[in-house]
C-alpha cells in the first residue's frame, strides 16, 4: 500500500452516501487509517514497552506498547477506535467512559500496560447487527446531546447505570449517578429522559 | 406543502453522534501522522532568556522542537472589521501575537515552544524535558489589580441620549449600585485541536472551528497564501460557545510545525490551557445608576462597564448593548472600557455583553422595584419598551409582555410574597425571582449550492457547520419544505471551505442566515429541472412558470414527473442551484429577540445549600426550525447561566497571575446533579419575516442572557442578601441569614 499523502478527492467523493448523511465518517483528503485488527507479534519490543493483549468489542488485538501509554490513546491512535473522546485527560469530565469487563471507568486515567488480558466495550461496540443499541436510540429520539462531544461517554455510563442494581431508578438516583458525566452543552434534561425511557429495554449491558 | 418548518424530527446526524462515528478534528488519524505537544509558560509576565532542549531532543520519537528561536516567520491577519455582507472575506484573529513572535511572556500559559514526536507518548515526554529559563515581570492578576495602576482605556463604543445627569438629580427614588462578574471560560467538551498537512504549497486542515471559511481565510493570511491553497474542513465540533469563532495560536502553530516536519501533525489543547490560550469571557465591573419618578417610570439610567483585556489586544465585553434598548427611558448612557491584566486575551462567550450585561442591569431592575416598593413584575411591564429608542426604530417583532405573561402565569408568580425569606418549605428558604433576556438577531451573507439528483435524492452543500446546535438537521427541514423530500433523501454537507462560503456558527446568526441560502438554492435547482422538463416529454413546450413543483414531482394539469425519473430519461445527473443571500434590511426596523425567565431557588440555611429548582423561561426567537433542538438550545443555555450565576470564575494567583483552578475539577460547571429538576421553556413561535422568508431569529444565545440576574434575584428574596458579586457561591450567603422556623 502506498503511504504518500494526497488529497483523494475521488475517495472523498465515492463516499457521499445517497441514502444517509455520511459526514466525515470516511476519509477525506489524505488515506485515514482505518480500524482493523492489530498484532504486533512480529515487532520486536522497543525499549520501555510491553506486549499486551486487548479484546476490544470482541476483537483480539495484539500490541506492543510503552509504559507511560493510555488506555484511551492507545485505542483511538493505535486502535482508530475514536468513539471514545478525551475531554479533559484528568478523569474530570467522563468523556472517555467506557467498560472494561463490564465495569464503566476512566480510560484516560487507566495505562495501558494494566489491562492486559481484559475486554473492552467501547461506544463501537455497542451497536449489533446493525441494530442500535436501546440506549442509543433513546440518545438520537431523545435529542440527548447537542454538540455530540460527551455522547458516547455518557452513553455508556448510561448503559452501566440502567445494569447497576444498587443505583435506584429514580430521576435523582440517575442524576446523582450520571454526575460524573459533563455535558457542556448542558443537555441534561434530554439525557434523563432518553436514559429513563431505555430502563426495562437494557438487558447484559456489554 | 408538508409542515416540516417546526416540526422535531430527530436529527439527521444522530446516528453518527450515537455510534460514536462522527469525526472530531482529533479522530482523523493520518498515514504517517505525527503529534505535537505544548510547552507553556509557567510566569505571567516577562521574558525568555534561555530554552534548553538538549535532553528533550534526545527523547525517542522526537522530530523537532520549536520555538521563538527556531521557528517560521509568519505574517498577522490585518485587523477588519466585521461586515456581514462580506463575512465570507473576513479574516479575523482576536489576540494579534502570533505563537513564538518573540521572547515575550504576556500571560500564564502562552506557548513558549512545541514539540513533535512519532507518538503522542514520546512528544508529551520530551516536551516535559524542554527547560525554559525566564526573567519574571511583575504581573497583573485581576481587574481589581489593574485599576489600582491604570486608567481604564474607553473601546469607543459609549452611547447616550437625553441628560442622564439631569434626570438621576431630579429622580424621586435613585439607585447606584455596581457588580463584578468574574473570568469564565467556554471549556467546550472537545479540547481545541488542529490535524494539519502540505503537500508543496498547499495546505490542509481539520480544525474544530466555528468558521470554516474565516479560519480558512486567516490561515491563508498568516502563511501568505492565496485561500485556494487552503482547505479546512470541520464536519463536527464538540462545540465551541465562542471560543473557536477565531484562529488561536495553536492553528497556526500546528500548521508551521507540520510544514518545517514533512508530515502531517496533530496537537489537541491540553484542557489546562483552554483556560489560557484559546480565549474567555473577560473580568467585568458595572455601575448601574437608575432613577425614576414617583409611579415607577424610569427617568435615567446609566451603565458604565469596564473589563479586563489582555496587554497584546483590546477586546471589549459589551454590556451597555443591551441595556440601551430593552426598556424605554429618556434619558440613558452606556460606556464602556477596558483596562489590562496578564491574562491571554478574551473573546466572545455565549451571548458576550449581554450575558454579564444583563446580570447587572436586570438586578439593578429588582433593587430599583424595591426601593420604590414595587413588584418586580409590574416595575419592568410598566416600563418595557414599545420601539428601539436607541435607534429610533419600531420592532419587526417584540413580544416581552405576552412571555412575562406567560411565564409568570406558569410559574404561578401571583403566589410570591415579597418579603425575603417569607415563604418557607420545612427547613428550606423559597426565593422567586425573574429577570428578561435580550439578544440581538443578525443574518449574515451565505451562499449555498443544491443538486436535486437522477436517483430522486437532493444534496445540499454549504461553508456553514453545525457547532451541536441541529444545523444540518434545519437546512434538510428547509430543503424538504420546498421540495417535499423525506428528510432521508436528502443528504447535507457542511463544515468545508471549499463548499459555497457560508457564515460564521455564532452569535445566533447561523439558522437566519444559512436557510434563506439553502432555500434560495433550492428553488434554483427547481428552476433548473424546469427547463430540462420543458424540452421534451409531457411539458415540451411548456411556460415553466406553469410548472409546479410538489413532493418531488413536476406537475401540470394530469401530468406528473417525478424530478429522479425527469433526470434518467434525458440522461442527465442532477440539476443545479446555487445562490447567494444577502443579510437582511435593517434601514427602518429593530430586529432582536426577547423573553423572560422565572426562577425558584431553594436555600437551606442550616447546611447553607442553594439549589435552582424550577425554571420557567418564555421566549420569542421567531419561528421555531426544529422543535427538539430548539428547546434543547434554550434549556442548554440555562444550564451554562444556572454555571455562570453560581459556580464559574477563572481564578488567578493574585501574587503572580497564574491561573489556580484551570482545570474540570476546580472551575465548577454544572452537572447532571444541579439540573433544576423543572425546567419549562416555552417558545412563543411569532415569525419575523423582517429578517428572513422562515421568520427565524437564531436561538443559540438568548436563554444565558438574564437568567443569572433571575438567580440573584430568587436569592435575594429567599436570603436578604443581595449578590453583585458573581458567582453565588455559599461563602456569599453564610452569614445574617434570617433564622429558620
Amino acid at each position: 500500500m502506498s503511504d504518500s499523502i494526497s488529497p483523494n478527492r475521488r475517495s472523498f467523493l465515492k463516499s457521499v452516501g445517497v441514502s444517509s448523511l455520511a459526514v466525515a465518517s470516511a476519509p477525506v483528503w489524505v488515506q485515514a487509517i482505518q480500524a482493523a485488527p492489530v498484532d504486533d507479534t512480529q515487532q520486536s519490543l522497543q525499549p520501555g514497552e510491553q506486549r499486551i493483549t486487548l479484546k476490544v468489542n470482541g476483537q483480539a488485538h495484539t500490541l506492543n506498547v510503552p509504559a507511560n501509554a493510555i488506555l484511551l490513546d492507545v485505542l483511538r491512535d493505535r486502535l482508530q477506535l475514536t468513539g471514545t473522546k478525551k475531554g479533559c485527560d484528568h478523569g474530570q469530565c467522563g468523556a472517555c467512559t467506557l467498560h472494561v469487563n463490564g465495569t464503566a471507568v476512566n480510560s484516560c486515567l487507566s495505562l495501558a500496560v494494566s489491562h492486559d488480558g481484559d475486554e473492552i466495550t467501547t461506544i463501537e461496540g455497542l451497536e449489533k447487527d446493525g441494530k442500535l443499541h436501546p440506549v442509543q436510540e433513546a440518545f438520537w429520539e431523545h435529542d440527548a446531546y447537542q454538540c455530540g462531544y460527551c455522547t458516547s461517554g455518557q452513553i455508556m455510563s448510561a448503559v452501566a447505570i440502567l445494569n447497576d442494581p444498587s443505583i435506584g431508578s429514580d430521576d435523582s438516583s440517575v442524576r446523582e449517578a450520571m454526575s460524573g458525566n459533563i455535558c457542556r452543552c448542558g443537555a441534561y434534561k434530554n439525557i434523563l429522559a432518553a436514559i429513563q425511557s431505555a430502563r426495562g429495554k437494557v438487558k447484559g449491558a456489554s | 406543502m408538508n409542515d416540516i418548518i417546526g416540526a422535531g424530527p430527530r436529527r439527521v446526524d444522530g446516528r453518527l453522534k450515537v455510534t460514536g462515528h462522527a469525526q472530531y478534528t482529533a479522530d482523523h488519524g493520518l498515514k504517517r501522522m505525527a503529534y505535537a505537544y505544548g510547552v507553556y509558560s509557567t510566569i505571567a509576565s516577562g521574558r525568555v532568556t534561555r530554552i534548553d532542549v538538549d535532553e528533550a531532543q534526545r527523547m525517542p520519537g522526537v522530530l523537532g522542537i520549536y520555538h521563538h528561536g527556531h521557528f517560521t516567520e509568519l505574517y498577522r491577519p490585518p485587523k477588519m472589521k466585521l461586515n456581514p455582507d462580506k463575512i465570507d472575506r473576513l479574516v479575523k484573529v482576536d489576540e494579534s501575537r502570533l505563537p513564538f513572535e518573540d521572547d515575550r511572556v504576556y500571560y500564564a500559559g502562552q506557548f513558549v515552544a512545541m514539540v513533535v514526536a512519532d507518538s503522542f507518548e514520546q512528544a508529551r515526554a520530551a516536551a516535559y524535558k524542554v527547560k525554559v529559563e525566564y526573567k519574571e515581570e511583575p504581573a497583573l492578576a485581576t481587574l481589581a489589580q489593574a485599576k489600582r495602576v491604570q486608567s481604564p482605556k474607553t473601546a469607543g463604543s459609549d452611547y447616550s441620549r437625553g441628560d442622564p445627569q439631569a434626570g438621576f438629580d431630579k429622580a424621586a427614588h435613585r439607585i447606584d449600585v455596581t457588580y463584578t462578574t468574574p473570568v469564565e471560560t467556554h471549556n467546550p467538551m472537545e479540547m481545541h485541536a488542529t490535524t494539519a498537512y502540505w503537500e508543496g504549497d498547499r495546505l490542509f486542515v481539520y480544525e474544530s472551528t466555528q468558521s470554516v471559511i474565516v479560519h480558512r481565510n486567516t490561515l491563508a493570511r498568516i502563511f501568505g497564501l492565496s485561500p485556494d491553497k487552503v482547505e479546512l474542513q470541520s464536519p463536527f465540533i464538540g462545540s465551541g460557545f465562542g471560543s473557536k469563532l477565531w484562529a488561536w495560536p495553536h492553528s497556526p502553530a500546528t500548521c508551521a510545525v507540520a510544514r518545517l516536519v514533512g508530515r502531517p501533525v496533530q496537537f489537541v489543547v491540553p484542557r489546562p490551557q483552554m483556560f489560557t490560550t484559546t480565549g474567555h469571557r473577560p473580568a467585568t465591573e458595572q455601575r448601574l445608576r437608575l432613577a425614576t419618578d414617583d409611579q415607577g417610570k424610569l427617568l435615567s439610567v446609566r451603565h458604565e462597564s469596564v473589563n479586563s483585556t489582555s496587554f497584546t489586544d483590546q477586546n471589549t465585553e459589551s454590556c451597555g448593548s443591551v441595556t440601551k434598548s430593552l426598556y424605554s427611558c429618556p434619558n440613558l448612557a452606556v460606556t464602556h472600557a477596558t483596562l489590562q491584566v496578564n491574562h491571554g486575551t478574551p473573546t466572545s462567550m455565549r451571548a458576550p455583553g449581554a450575558a454579564p450585561g444583563l446580570f447587572a442591569l436586570e438586578s439593578a431592575m429588582d433593587e430599583m422595584a424595591e426601593a420604590i416598593g414595587m413588584d418586580p413584575l409590574a416595575f419592568r411591564k410598566l416600563n418595557a419598551s414599545t420601539r428601539d429608542e436607541s435607534k429610533d426604530m419600531p420592532w419587526s417583532s417584540n413580544h416581552l409582555q405576552e412571555a412575562f405573561d406567560k411565564a409568570a402565569a406558569k410559574f404561578g408568580w401571583d403566589k410570591r410574597t415579597p418579603e425575603p425569606g417569607s415563604m418557607r418549605d420545612g427547613h428550606e428558604i423559597i426565593g422567586y425571582g425573574l429577570a428578561a433576556c435580550n439578544w440581538d438577531a443578525m443574518r449574515c451573507a451565505c451562499e449555498a449550492r443544491v443538486s436535486l439528483r437522477a436517483d430522486g435524492t437532493a444534496y445540499v452543500t454549504c461553508g456553514a457547520q453545525d457547532i451541536g446546535t441541529g444545523t444540518y438537521t434545519i437546512v434538510a427541514q428547509a430543503v424538504s419544505k420546498i421540495t417535499g423530500l423525506p428528510l432521508e433523501k436528502i443528504t447535507v454537507q457542511l463544515g468545508d471551505s471549499s463548499f459555497p462560503p457560508g457564515p460564521v456558527s455564532g452569535g445566533s446568526w447561523a439558522t437566519a442566515s444559512v436557510l434563506p441560502a439553502v432555500a434560495e438554492a433550492t428553488r434554483d435547482a427547481i428552476e433548473q429541472l424546469k427547463s430540462f422538463a420543458i424540452e421534451d416529454g409531457p411539458f415540451k413546450g411548456a411556460d415553466p412558470k406553469a410548472l409546479e413543483f410538489t413532493n418531488g414531482r413536476l406537475v401540470k394539469g394530469n401530468d406528473a414527473l417525478g424530478f429522479g425519473h425527469l433526470l434518467t430519461t434525458r440522461r442527465l445527473s442532477s440539476a443545479e442551484g446555487e445562490a447567494r443571500t444577502q443579510t437582511a434590511d435593517k434601514s427602518d426596523v429593530s430586529i432582536r429577540s426577547f423573553g423572560a425567565h422565572f426562577v425558584e431557588v431553594r436555600w437551606d440555611p442550616g447546611i447553607s445549600r442553594l439549589r435552582v429548582s424550577r425554571v420557567v423561561s418564555a421566549i420569542d426567537v421567531g419561528q421555531v426550525i426544529n422543535a427538539k433542538a430548539a428547546a434543547n438550545q434554550v434549556e442548554g443555555a440555562i444550564v451554562m447561566a444556572i454555571g455562570m450565576a453560581m459556580f464559574e470564575a477563572t481564578h488567578y494567583d493574585e501574587r503572580n497571575a497564574m491561573p489556580t483552578n484551570n482545570d474540570y475539577a476546580e472551575y465548577v460547571v454544572p452537572v447532571h446533579a444541579d439540573q433544576p429538576p423543572e425546567l419549562d421553556v416555552i417558545l412563543l413561535d411569532y415569525p419575523d419575516y423582517a429578517l428572513n422568508e422562515f421568520g427565524a431569529r437564531g436561538i443559540g444565545e438568548i436563554g444565558i442572557t438574564g437568567l443569572a440576574a433571575a438567580i440573584a434575584n430568587a436569592v435575594y428574596h429567599a436570603t436578604g442578601k443581595r449578590i453583585r458579586d458573581l458567582p453565588i457561591t455559599l461563602d456569599k450567603l453564610m452569614d445574617e441569614v434570617p433564622q429558620t422556623v
